[in-house]
């Protein structure tokens, strides 16, 4: 590995999407990526994308896994997770079921990564079909706080919120990789750490 | 004096002008004296020389018969070693066919479903070829390839190239092998990592940035990133690994799921009967994955099986049978699960090899030299042995013994008479086999079910050897004397046998038996023919010898014989039986002997037939002569004859019969009285 010469930004933060299927993970990913949406669906199997973004006036790439909802095997959710520094964990706003979903995903999340601080981003989608909402900006808020994380509410169709949630997520991953925990649980692939006071806010925001 | 000289001339300080200097101080005299020592010398010298060629000559023929016949040996070695150079050139180029069928094969899925299991295994073969240090991928039963193909690892980071791989998707996991550059041979690859499928995430990398037609493996701790040439080539890829990840994932749940049927048949079987409770609960032990891995992972045993690959391959068989050992030993503690079957499956794989190898080691193949003897073939039985294949190490030995022995008889050349002859064959053939009965014993110690198989094959053995022995004895129109000789060599040999255990004497005779009887019969017909033939030209005369000297030479020739003729002497040179009467003592002691040789207690009355009916045949001679009207001036010749033959001659059988521990045969007692019956009747 070492003999990889380094020709782009020494910086790369990988973010995972996580979510049920049929969410608007793969949605919302290619809307960040080129501004696009793609009203077909079509399950995703595991994608990776790249990007160069400018962060606050620096320059880091961004590493998005787009994960399939559908994966049956927790051994290869496993691997797919521990890859990841970050996690929007999506859910639709007109799916109970999504949403209660999170919690497993949450759950899994914090074993494999075995630190409760890493940065995560609960992400309500479709906020555009509002009139079908089953899932409460309350009940999201009120789960985003227990896991003392941030809840954002996007539109993958009209781009609300998109770049917000991935640049919110790479502040965090940013933070987090300074911290010393975060140095240890990312550069050994994160199986132990220790319960180190956390800067993350949980400040909410609401549509 | 000369041997003085020579030490003083081939001492290594010898100088020769001081020698001379100091001869030629002492005059003429000295001098021709030394000149004629010096010439025997020379002489001497000469003949030693001659002597030592002639010495070292006969060592030189020797050396160079020995270096012949290396020579042989070498050269069919190299023409052996030339023969499977080739013989791998045509396995790698079938291997490399079907390797493009199975690629081709990957687009038609049917064709691959109706490959029998053998020939996926051949096609797993092809790795072994080009992958180093892949064995262990190979050996996995059922395990198949399902695509392959050149890829380029990428730093998963920095998306820089690393090095050129190529990749090996099997039937249930996917296998990274790098590339060497610049390296001959079939070899292309080294071996870098085995995946399985299980736990596998594949991440299709889209054509963000510069770097196009990637996909990634991740499998925690490490995450690798492949490029494909074409995007063609990466959608095969991932459509190869979903695919067979899916295949796995329903083998795997039909296992499961026939294994809980399993678990609660046997659960059901429990209940019924409660003594077979312990039947389940060896079955939950299976879930103990986990704990066999555990005890699987001492290095060494995973290194077992190319320890072994490695031993077959270098021959180092106690070595490897020395491991199999070792390793079973070690997993019979093991607590039994998936792992330890499949470990074990990898074990006995290797061990068939090593069971073939050993059995190739015994086997008799016409080209190969049997130089070895017993001795190299202790050694791979003793290795079968513990391998737990004492039958087959039983038969593939007697068979090689087989082959030595008819080896041997065929080396024999049949020169000579056949007494000599025969003499050699139960030799070789005699001490072959209680080689064979010793080697056995020591060989397989304590294997009592295997002597049977012994005793059978020394039998079958037996049978082959009495059948050269009956061509060559009882066809070759021998005489009873030399076929009773042979005979007699051959039970010798069997009672020197039975001094080991193996009593084989009874089958010789049965074997022989028939013969026999065929022999005894054909002579005394004979016999029969030639005293009637005699008898019709009997004219009862006393031998003339004209002269005492010539009587007394005549009587102490046939006193060699064993008869003592001097009672019958009269007139000096008259000897007062005739010539038919001692032409028949000589051939009746003789057939008595012979007989007698060939005894047996089966032939016990049929030979006392024969010979009383010869008897009887002269004595009917005898009698016929009595009641002739023109011989009556001859009775009392003819009666001192029929005494002669009745008393003398009856009595010397007697002895014989003693002497051989036989009981006269009643008839003939009968007809000795018959003596009394001639004169009585006179």
């Amino acid at each position: 590995m070492s003999k990889a010469k380094t020709q782009q930004p020494a910086v790369i933060h990988k973010v995972i999407m996580v979510g049920s299927g049929g969410v608007g993970k793969s949605a919302l990913t290619l809307q960040f990526m080129y501004d696009e949406f793609v009203e077909d669906y079509e399950p995703t199997k595991a994608d990776s994308y790249r990007k160069k973004v400018v962060l606050d006036g620096e320059e880091v790439q961004i590493d998005i896994l787009d994960t399939a909802g559908q994966e049956d095997y927790a051994a290869i959710r496993d691997n797919y997770f521990r890859s990841g520094e970050g996690f929007l964990c999506v859910f639709s706003i007109k799916e109970q079921e999504s949403f209660q979903a999170t919690q497993d995903f949450r759950e899994q999340i914090l074993r494999v990564k075995n630190d409760e601080n890493i940065p995560f981003l609960l992400v309500g989608n479709m906020v555009d079909l509002a009139d079908q909402r089953q899932v409460s900006v309350e009940e999201a808020t009120k789960r985003a706080q227990e896991w003392k994380v941030s809840y954002v509410e996007t539109s993958a169709k009209t781009r609300a919120n998109v770049d917000k949630v991935f640049y919110d997520l790479l502040r965090y991953i940013g933070k987090y990789k300074l911290t010393p925990a975060g140095r240890k649980a990312l550069s050994q692939n994160a199986t132990n750490s220790s319960n180190h006071p956390e800067t993350t806010g949980c400040s909410c925001v609401a549509m | 004096m000369t041997d003085g000289l020579a030490r003083i001339l081939s001492k290594p300080t010898y100088e020769s002008e001081q020698f001379v200097a100091k001869l030629s101080a002492n005059g003429e005299d000295a001098l021709l004296e030394m000149k004629s020592k010096i010439h025997m010398l020379n002489d001497e010298t000469a003949q030693a020389l001659k002597k030592n060629v002639f010495k070292n000559y006969s060592q030189f023929i020797e050396t160079a018969r020995e270096i012949s016949i290396l020579e042989g040996e070498m050269y069919q070695l190299s023409h052996m070693l030339s023969d499977q150079k080739s013989e791998m050139t045509k396995m790698m180029e079938l291997s490399l066919v079907s390797d493009r069928a199975i690629i081709q094969g990957l687009k038609g899925e049917e064709e691959e479903k109706t490959n029998p299991e053998e020939e996926n295994r051949r096609n797993l073969a092809f790795l072994l070829e080009k992958v180093e240090g892949c064995s262990s991928v190979v050996d996995a039963p059922g395990r198949q390839l399902v695509h392959d193909g050149d890829l380029v690892e990428l730093d998963a980071e920095t998306h820089a190239q690393i090095q050129r791989v190529h990749a090996f998707l099997l039937n249930d996991s996917l296998m990274i092998a790098t590339w060497i550059p610049h390296r001959r041979g079939p070899m292309r690859y080294r071996f870098q990592g085995l995946y399985e499928l299980d736990g596998l995430a594949v991440v299709n990398v889209r054509d963000t940035g510069p770097v196009k037609n990637g996909f990634k493996i991740l499998n925690f701790p490490e995450s690798h990133m492949y490029q494909t040439d074409t995007a063609k080539a990466k959608r095969q890829w991932l459509d190869a690994l979903e695919d067979t990840k899916k295949k796995k994932a329903l083998r795997d749940k039909q296992k499961k799921e026939a294994a809980m049927r399993l678990a609660e048949q046997q659960l059901q079987a429990a209940l019924a009967s409660p003594g077979e409770a312990d039947l389940s609960k060896s079955f939950t032990d299976d879930k103990e994955e986990s704990v066999d891995r555990d005890y699987l992972s001492a290095d060494w045993l995973q290194e077992l099986p190319e320890d072994l690959d490695m031993y077959i391959a270098q021959r180092n068989f106690e070595g490897a049978v020395d491991l199999v050992e070792k390793g079973y030993d070690y997993l019979t503690d093991c607590p039994k699960g998936p792992a330890l079957k499949e470990f074990k499956a990898r074990i006995e794989h290797r061990v068939k090899q090593l069971t073939d190898g050993l059995m190739n080691e015994l086997q008799v193949s016409p080209e190969r030299s049997l130089r070895g003897g017993p001795r190299a073939a202790r050694r791979a039985v003793t290795q079968l042995i513990r391998l737990g294949k004492s039958a087959q190490a039983c038969e593939l030995f007697l068979r090689n013994r087989s082959a030595i022995i008819k080896y041997n008889i065929r080396q024999l050349k049949f020169e000579g008479a056949t007494t000599l002859y025969i003499r050699c064959l139960c030799g070789v053939f005699y001490s072959s086999l209680s080689d064979t009965a010793k080697e056995f014993i020591k060989a397989f110690p304590g294997h009592y079910g295997c002597y049977s198989a012994f005793v059978i094959w020394a039998k079958q053995e037996l049978q082959s050897f009495v059948s050269i022995f009956k061509r060559q004895v009882f066809e070759s129109k021998a005489s009873l004397s030399t076929i009773a000789d042979c005979v007699l060599l051959a039970r010798g040999h069997c009672q020197e046998l039975s001094t080991i255990g193996l009593d084989i004497e009874f089958c010789l005779d049965a074997l022989l038996d028939i013969s026999i009887q065929n022999v005894i019969e054909e002579t005394k017909d004979q016999l029969i023919e030639g005293i009637k033939y005699r008898a019709h030209d009997d004219v009862w005369r006393p031998m003339n010898h004209l002269t005492q000297a010539d009587c007394d030479k005549y009587i102490a020739d046939v006193a060699t014989t064993g008869y003592d003729l001097t009672p019958y002497i009269f007139d000096k040179c008259f000897i007062a039986i005739t010539m038919n009467s001692i032409q028949f003592s000589k051939v009746i002691v003789t057939f008595a002997e012979d007989l007698l040789k060939l005894h047996s207690s089966e032939q016990e009355d049929s030979s006392a037939d024969v010979i009383t009916t010869v008897f009887k045949a002269q004595i009917t001679h005898i009698e016929h002569s009595l009641q002739s009207e023109q011989l009556k001036k001859e009775h009392v010749l003819i009666l001192k004859n029929a005494q002669f033959l009745l008393e003398v001659v009856m009595d010397k059988i007697k002895t014989l019969y003693t002497k051989y521990n036989v009981p006269f045969p009643v008839k003939l007692q009968h007809l000795s009285s018959h003596y009394r019956k001639l004169k009585a009747s006179k």
